[in-house]
């Protein structure tokens, strides 16, 4: 009896309470939404997708420094002016190198996280997989750093690629070796191509065999040799038997040292070694091989001696400042430094979070100052199949141990010397 | 015509380094009839211990692989005893498939400790004869190619000796022969089989401290010299040490030659054709004895 009255009361509070309660949620749902909408406004969501973990997680997390810098810098200086200052976010995605995943992490990165654009994905297997799926969705994709020719050769209207194509790299290559023989009056006239017979280093010998004759160079070596070759004296002394004037390389990093060591033993003397990236730009490469380095050539990207744009060493000095390890850009993180700055320009110039609107801003845009100058040719725009137009290579030649920028001339800061000392007359 | 003096000699000189690495899987192979994946790894122990000792403690190589062949004997002594030896005793037959498995899943294992321990950074040393040439009448012969080489060629000699000449040198080549009939006249077979495997160690080690001076020392080293070392002793005729020698220098002038007439990618396929023409021709091997 006594427990009737007490609990009546009790339960008329609680339906008030009830009632109180749904209509406050009500009221903080509206609220909340509106407080979601006006905070979407000040943010503009980037999908990075990138290695993050296995074998090619210390890449991946290069580039996301790289990255990171430019957002900051972006930010910093007050966003996207033409979207009332909203923020980029980067939102990463690891693709752990597998080309599947990169596909779901794509399809994850415009369904579920709204993403407006996606930057990546390093790998060429990895791009040519996840813009397919960005494509379908049409959102559009910047690729800074992966050079396989068909990437941008689908028709594909929403991928967008700046790195140089690979099949052109020896086309660089080539006209490096001519412009070399000009300007030193020591022209080269037979070169060699020896190659680690997978998928790029046959790219590469493809390209020189179709682009050497064009500029009457002759081929008097034409090698691959199988991955996994646990001798390079065949190679070696093949070589020095064709008498070449440039040697041009194409091998991953245990090549490249057996390599270079054989050809040092057999004093194998032409007027240049050329390389094609790959194990020669890799830094264990020159710590192992030491002064056996010095004078070699190599293709690349970018690097930090580039004279271009006073922006190389400001942005440099100020990345090095910035990250916990004091690193320099490498040609990787330099592109996606400047890529994060082309996707920038192309929100500016979209002024709306539309994807396709982005994707035309992309389509139509000429860049011509600004961060994205780090890299060296200008304007930045991008042809019909979403190819960077004027994307080229340059080319590097080792001094005391640094890759100092040779060719072209009218952005390198060192005379090469070519041709390059005999083996005999080095220390 | 000196290209084609230098190309022979120079497979001669690698292929003897093969023929080394392929005699101590020969041992092990002949005798006990293991067929061992992990002896890329054990290779590759040896270079990373090599290789240690000369970074950390400055003593040379060719030194250091008395040291690299010793803690070998007791590796591959132990490894026959610990893993090896029960999956014998148990499977009760002379060459069980199970130790197939086993020796690739102990391959694996040591290449991922070790990558663990060291990274797949690349390394090289520097020694006083790491560059240097013999120059011989327009030839120029790498030293330590040489030099390995020939201490390749005396050990093997010695290993020779050893087997004919001492008693427990002849209980391995009568287990090698005839494992029941060597244990009905009272040879304790599975002591033989650690004794073979250690054996096997020491030649490892001293292949291992040979290369390190011209090559590099990375976890999956051993991956590049393992096949090859199958085929070397199968084309020797298998537990035959002259013949894994001889077939070791026969594949390297193959290699080197090869590759003079053909582009190197063919030269491995060439490889293979000639040893399966010589199997068809003598599938005992080249020295191989015949066997009921």
């Amino acid at each position: 009896m006594r427990g009737e009255f007490p609990s009546k009361i009790l339960f008329l509070r609680r339906r008030k309470m009830k009632t109180i309660g749904i209509i406050l949620l009500t009221f903080f749902c509206v609220f909340y939404y509106g407080l979601g909408l006006t905070y979407a406004q000040q943010e503009v969501k980037v999908g990075v997708l990138i290695p993050l973990s296995g074998g090619l997680a210390v890449i991946g997390e290069n580039l996301q420094m790289a990255h990171d810098f430019a957002v900051k810098e972006i930010n910093e200086a007050g966003g996207i002016k033409s979207l009332n200052g909203a923020k980029i976010k980067l939102i990463y995605a690891d693709t752990r190198g597998d080309s599947k995943i990169g596909m779901s992490e794509a399809e994850r990165l415009i369904l579920r996280e709204g993403v407006v654009a996606i930057v990546g994905a390093f790998q060429s297997s990895v791009s040519y997989t996840s813009t397919e799926v960005a494509e379908k969705y049409q959102v559009p994709y910047l690729v800074p750093n992966s050079l396989m020719d068909a990437i941008t050769e689908r028709g594909f209207k929403y991928t967008f690629r700046v790195e140089r194509k690979g099949s052109l790299w020896a086309k660089d290559q080539i006209d490096f070796i001519v412009d070399m023989g000009k300007a030193t009056g020591k022209p080269a006239k037979t070169i060699g191509v020896a190659y680690e017979s997978t998928d790029m280093g046959q790219a590469i010998a493809k390209g020189i065999r179709k682009w050497a004759p064009e500029k009457g160079l002759t081929i008097g070596l034409d090698e691959g040799y199988p991955p996994k070759t646990s001798d390079m004296m065949p190679v070696v002394l093949k070589m020095k038997r064709a008498n070449l004037d440039v040697v041009i390389l194409n091998s991953y990093t245990s090549d490249a040292i057996l390599l270079i060591r054989t050809i040092a033993d057999q004093r194998v003397n032409p007027i240049a070694f050329l390389g094609s990236s790959s194990g020669y730009s890799d830094p264990s490469f020159i710590k192992e091989v030491g002064k056996l380095a010095e004078y070699f050539f190599d293709l690349t990207e970018w690097t930090t001696d580039l004279k271009h744009s006073p922006l190389v060493q400001q942005k440099n000095a100020a990345y090095k400042k910035w990250n916990k390890d004091n690193r320099d850009f490498n040609g990787g993180a330099a592109f996606c430094y400047a890529s994060t700055y082309i996707l920038y320009e192309a929100l500016e110039k979209a002024a709306s979070y539309d994807p396709k609107k982005i994707r035309d801003a992309f389509a139509t845009i000429k860049i011509t100052k600004g961060p994205a100058m780090m890299i060296p040719w200008t304007p930045i725009e991008f042809d019909a199949e979403g190819q960077a137009k004027d994307a080229r290579m340059l080319v590097v030649q080792y001094r005391d141990g640094q890759r100092r920028s040779v060719w072209p001339a009218e952005i390198a800061s060192n005379k090469p010397v070519w041709p390059v000392p005999k083996w005999e007359e080095r220390k | 015509m000196i290209g084609f003096i230098e190309a022979t000699i120079s497979g001669i000189l690698m292929g003897g380094l093969y023929g080394f690495i392929a005699v101590s899987l020969s041992l092990i192979f002949g005798v006990a009839k293991i067929v061992n994946f992990a002896h890329g790894a054990l290779f590759m122990v040896a270079m990373f211990l090599v290789y240690w000792i000369l970074v950390l403690l400055k003593v040379d190589p060719y030194l250091s692989s008395l040291i690299a062949a010793g803690f070998l004997f007791f590796f591959g002594y132990f490894f026959q005893r610990l893993f090896i030896e029960p999956i014998l005793r148990r499977e009760k037959e002379t060459a069980p498939l199970t130790v197939i498995l086993l020796t690739s899943g102990l391959m694996m294992i040591i290449e991922n400790v070790a990558l663990l321990l060291f990274g797949a950074d690349y390394r090289t040393v520097k020694t006083g004869y790491t560059g240097k040439v013999w120059e011989i009448a327009g030839l120029f012969i790498a030293q330590p190619r040489m030099i390995g080489f020939v201490l390749s060629f005396i050990l093997i000699l010695l290993l020779g000796l050893y087997l004919r000449k001492t008693n427990l040198g002849r209980a391995i080549r009568a287990t090698s022969q005839d494992r029941e009939a060597a244990r009905l006249m009272g040879i304790d077979d599975y002591r033989v089989y650690k004794i073979t495997f250690g054996v096997g160690g020491i030649m490892l080690g001293f292949a291992a401290a040979f290369l390190v001076p011209f090559y590099f020392v990375h976890p999956a080293v051993g991956e590049l010299f393992v096949l090859k070392s199958f085929v070397i002793v199968v084309l020797g005729g298998l537990g035959s040490i002259t013949g894994a020698f001889l077939a070791g220098i026969i594949v390297g002038i193959i290699e080197s030659l090869g590759a003079q007439f053909i582009n190197s990618a063919l030269v491995e396929s060439l490889i293979f054709i000639i040893f399966i023409g010589c199997l068809v021709v003598k599938p005992t091997g080249l020295l191989g004895k015949q066997r009921e």
